[in-house]
């Protein structure tokens, strides 16, 4: 799976009900996401971002996930 | 679990520095780019801030801010010793004015390009980028 999926697939299981949107910033290991997700209410952003990382920390450890840029939101 | 020694010695720097910056290469030469654009925020406040360049001892660096902020990516920046955060949360906070109330100061100016190069003629000596030995 690439890795645009699998970034996706991967915060969406740990964030059931988020509307995520991952863009590939170039080759395919830099990548940048915006995440609308309920479970962000009354979060700071650091617990919000903790949220994203955390779901892909197993791609981020090994290396396979260089950069991600994160943007999230709660929905309206 | 992270070397004791090493978490003691970071847990020192965040405690001494008011403004701490773990990152990537060093404010002269950042070695990434989310690293570089966490140094062009701080550089546009003309605040005085250490930093520290992970590169030399990154995976041990990394368990340290894991047990000490539940943070494990760099760049990380600190202020009166609590995590802010990463490069998209500085940038995030700088852009709502957040920042310059965690940071205590008013933006100088709304960054040109070359601030830096211009901070850097004012300031030339700004203090020496850090490293830690293991």
């Amino acid at each position: 799976m690439a890795l645009v999926d699998d970034v996706k697939t991967l915060i969406e299981g740990a964030l059931p009900g988020s509307a995520v949107e991952v863009i590939d910033e170039g080759g395919g290991d830099h990548l940048r996401v915006q995440v609308t997700a309920p479970q962000f209410e009354g979060l700071g952003l650091i617990e919000q971002h903790r949220l994203v990382k955390n779901a892909v920390r197993e791609r981020s450890d090994t290396g396979e996930l260089h950069s991600l840029t994160i943007k999230t939101s709660v929905p309206d | 679990m992270a070397d004791p020694n090493l978490k003691d010695k970071v847990e020192e720097l965040i405690r001494d520095n008011q403004v701490l910056l773990f990152m990537k290469g060093t404010p002269e030469s950042p070695a990434c780019g989310n690293s570089m654009r966490a140094v062009n925020v701080l550089e546009s406040y003309g605040i005085e801030y250490a930093a520290l360049d992970v590169l030399p001892a990154m995976q041990p660096l990394r368990e340290v801010t894991g047990e000490i902020a539940d943070w494990t990516t760099f760049p990380q920046l600190y202020v009166n010793g609590q995590l802010v955060g990463g490069a998209d949360i500085v940038e995030e906070l700088d852009e709502s004015g957040e920042l310059a109330e965690v940071l205590g100061t008013e933006r100088s100016e709304p960054a040109p390009p070359s601030a830096k190069e211009q901070f850097k003629a004012e300031n030339p000596q700004q203090s020496p980028p850090m490293q830690i030995e293991r």
